[in-house]
């Protein structure tokens, strides 16, 4: 049911502020709800963490036992919101974040745009202005003279106290920052730039994030090399791993090239993929190899792991991460870097860091896709269609198409290596697309009972879309390929999509990137490379 | 004439529009000035034209700069001037919103043909009904007067009354919408009033305008006119200071946000800029920070492991 909460009452001291039910979601075609129950939290832990947004934790915020404690976490949320808006230490998305805090007209359109909300069941907690308008309540209360001495009557009410803090720490990460809201509103208020914004004030003044985002995330990343926890050795490892996959799935060994210096391009996979999908940088491999295209990869510590959790919530983390890919290629004597199948490591190396990049750190950096467009369109590589002949749909991944505009690279290689009539579009499809349900660190964070939010409601629009765009050959004698150039998005497919919602087994819907599809066309590759039995 | 009507329909219009003006100007130069932020892009770019992101090429950073200001213009003018995400995305709303910001549109304009009558007026030429031009701003003075009041009005009380019946609408609202909207209501009904019952002409407005323009104290013949007037005059006072100001704030979200492509060259001045800013000492606290270490030198630290940090 319906929860109405009301912003001014966002720190009562309810238990759980906004209870979630399996019969308050969107209804999924084919999905029986009536039975189900989210998983109850074990009693000790409800002792122990903060679990009163919405039952669920996903940063593990213990909860204070003394008046002192309370207090120094309301101070310290203050403190941190006072630097937010200075310029010293917020200078890279001051202006940004200034316009959205102050000139929101509260029309609500960035609601209905929200998956989040929509798969919620209109929680009110949900709507992607309401954690924005309890962040600018809270500023013109404690900052501003008109919210000082006038209160409500200056749209300045909400006192605080440690449960708004850790409530709002909760529900910054309840937003996977596609900015779909964004793209809608009339005015350009980005709530999701103020949820990125409260993560960063809740991670760079109080170092709250989740572990597997932050502690497990960018910390092991610069400590390893890489977010995986994959060292220099292991990386090498897994290289020739892949080559011998490689060997195995064409029958002829590649060499892939490491550290070469003063190759055309450093091509910078997300480190997940060595591990969960080596297919993906394998097919990568016999791509470029077959195309006679001039890379290499980096073997240096940050030079092997494309990912950049820091985008998601943390400006220091963020720069120190991209400019330390920049320097593995400079490293290198590379002309460019070519971020791989993943959204968030491009988005966060090409765009983000475009203006961080001075001086010699100039590397040009694109992402894969129209590099992909290149060699198929060049005749490089022969391709067979018919090797495709399956139905398959594409993902739009936030970060490459809503966040870049790199909508038809991709589609003019599926032109090009499926059969007529095999590809059909999601509805909504390219900037108006929506998110897997992985995004902004959720398909990595696995801790407590977060995931079941996740699966239930971050990746049902998704879900929705999928089966919409495979309606007409649901029948699971038909295989069907969900085609997401993203490691995230491949990650919140296997995790929402094929194991919580079971689109594997009830309608033999299987998930991967866009290049494996690629190696799967190519007449010179004698066997299937997407063997279906083994995916996923 | 009282001396409160005096002030009204005299200083105070002018304390209004030197208010208005020096804030709106002071406000649209802070945001200016604010530090470059990183690039923060929401695609289709307008500017990009047909051919869309130059993010879909290779080696796009060769690729001339893509400007195309006729995409850009459409773009902008089927949003200033048909709200056009609201009409996509929340018709619910834009009826609402659309009326009220015609009511101003044309409100703008009705003010720009009272001044130009007033200078007529001045200048020796009656403004009527009698012909030529003058009859010209005569009839288009009133057409856009009620115009604007009738769409003002109708825009703004279909906003309350989304505002006060619907449910979500309800649990955003905070008390500022519902003051900004009886701000409205006052001005548009005040406005309408003063047409209706005193001045359907607007002949007697008209030559109070007159006599702001030559600083001639000009005597009120009907109270609602000095209401009208006073209400206008609040609402320019209030204008800068209220979220009303995304009138201008809105390009500012647009062009230097949202449609900001411009990428970093070398010896530019934004890498200038940004070099200053990497100088800023960063004041955050969390452990992972360095302490009072500036933004160069932030990026160049390293975390240590944070379990082994006492």
């Amino acid at each position: 049911m319906k929860k109405r909460v009301r912003l001014s009452e966002f720190g009562a001291a309810e238990k759980v502020l906004t209870p979630l039910s399996y019969s308050d979601l969107a209804p999924l075609p084919g999905e029986d709800t009536s039975q189900k129950q989210f998983k109850p939290v074990r009693p000790e832990l409800w002792e122990k963490y903060d679990y009163s947004l919405d039952g669920f934790s996903a940063l593990n915020l213990p909860i204070p036992k003394t008046p002192e404690e309370e207090a120094a976490i309301v101070n310290s949320f203050l403190a941190g919101l006072e630097k937010l808006f200075k310029k010293e230490n917020n200078w890279a998305f001051l202006q940004p974040t200034v316009l959205s805090t102050e000139y929101c007209m509260q029309c609500n359109t960035c609601n209905e745009a929200c998956p989040v909300y929509e798969a919620s069941g209109r929680q009110d907690i949900y709507r992607p202005n309401f954690r924005s308008e309890l962040l600018r309540r809270i500023y013109r209360r404690y900052f501003t003279p008109a919210g000082r001495l006038l209160g409500k009557w200056a749209g300045a009410d909400v006192e605080l106290n440690w449960r708004v803090v850790y409530r709002l720490a909760e529900l910054s990460w309840r937003c996977s920052l596609c900015r779909r809201c964004a793209s809608t509103c009339p005015i350009g208020v980005d709530n999701a730039l103020l949820a990125r914004e409260l993560r960063k004030l809740f991670s760079m003044e109080m170092g709250i994030a989740p572990d597997a985002v932050h502690k497990s995330g960018t910390i092991n990343h610069m400590i390893t090399g890489s977010s995986t926890g994959m060292t220099r050795a292991a990386f090498l490892d897994n290289i020739e791993f892949i080559e011998d996959l490689i060997e195995e799935k064409i029958g002829r060994r590649i060499k892939i090239p490491v550290d070469k210096k003063g190759a055309d391009i450093m091509l910078l996979h997300n480190a997940g993929e060595y591990m969960a999908w080596p297919e993906n940088p394998a097919a990568f491999a016999i791509l470029f190899d077959a195309a006679g295209i001039d890379y290499t990869l980096s073997s240096e510590a940050m030079g092997y792991e494309g990912v950049n959790y820091g985008v998601w919530y943390d400006d220091v983390q963020y720069a120190r991460i991209a400019l330390a890919q920049v320097q593995a290629a400079k490293n290198l004597g590379v002309r460019k870097i070519v971020v791989g199948e993943c959204g968030h490591a491009t988005k966060g190396l090409v765009t983000i860091a475009d203006r961080l990049c001075v001086g010699d750190f100039a590397i040009p950096r694109e992402s894969c896709l129209p590099l992909l467009e290149q060699i198929t369109l060049s005749g490089a590589i022969k391709f067979d269609p018919m090797k495709n002949n399956f139905p398959v749909t594409m993902h739009d991944p936030c970060n490459m198409v809503r966040l870049m505009g790199i909508i038809n690279p991709q589609r003019n290689v599926l032109k090009h290596i499926l059969p007529p009539g095999q590809f059909r579009e999601m509805p909504n499809a390219g900037t108006n697309n929506y998110c897997c349900g992985g995004g902004s660190g959720f398909a990595i964070m696995n801790s407590q009972n977060f995931p079941e939010w996740r699966n239930n409601l971050a990746s049902r629009k998704k879900a929705q879309q999928v089966l919409e765009a495979f309606k007409d050959v649901l029948d699971p004698s038909i295989p069907k390929y969900y085609c997401a150039p993203c490691s995230n998005c491949k990650g919140a497919a296997r995790d929402a999509l094929m194991h919580h919602y079971g689109f594997r087994d009830k309608y033999n819907i299987i998930y991967g990137g866009l290049v494996e599809l690629m190696v799967n066309a190519m007449i010179d590759v004698p066997h299937p490379f997407i063997t279906w039995e083994d995916e996923f | 004439m009282n001396s409160l009507e005096g002030f009204v329909t005299g200083p105070m219009v002018y304390l209004a529009i030197a208010v208005f003006t020096v804030v709106t100007a002071y406000k649209v130069h802070a945001i200016m000035n604010m530090p470059r932020h990183l690039r923060w892009d929401l695609y289709p770019v307008p500017h990009q034209g047909p051919e869309g992101s130059k993010y879909q090429k290779v080696d796009f950073y060769k690729l001339p700069k893509q400007f195309s200001l006729t995409h850009e213009l459409k773009e902008m003018g089927e949003e200033i001037f048909f709200i056009k995400r609201a009409f996509l995305n929340n018709r619910k709303i834009w009826r609402g919103s659309y009326l009220l910001h015609l009511g101003f549109y044309i409100g703008t304009a009705w003010l720009a043909l009272l001044v130009a009558g007033a200078v007529m007026e001045i200048a020796g030429v009656r403004v009527s009904a009698a012909g030529g031009l003058a009859s010209l701003i005569y009839y288009l003075t009133i057409a856009a007067g009620v115009a604007s009041f009738v769409f003002g009005l109708a825009g703004t009380l279909w906003l309350f009354h989304l505002r006060v019946h619907d449910e979500e609408m309800q649990a955003v609202s905070d008390a500022v919408s519902y003051m900004n909207l009886g701000l409205m209501l006052l001005l548009f009904g005040t406005g309408f009033a003063a047409w209706l019952f005193a001045d359907p002409t607007f002949a007697l407005l008209r030559a109070q305008v007159a006599g702001l323009l030559t600083f001639t104290a000009v005597p009120v013949q009907d109270s609602l006119i000095a209401w009208q007037m006073f209400w206008f005059s609040v609402f320019l006072l209030y204008l800068p200071f209220s979220r009303m100001m995304h009138f201008a704030a809105k390009y500012f979200f647009y062009h230097n946000i949202m449609w900001d492509d411009e990428p970093l060259k070398a010896g530019s001045d934004m890498e200038k800029d940004i070099t200053g800013y990497l100088s800023y000492s960063v004041e955050w606290s969390a452990r992972h920070i360095k302490h009072r270490g500036n933004w160069a030198e932030q990026v160049a630290s390293r975390p240590e492991r944070e379990v082994d940090k006492k």
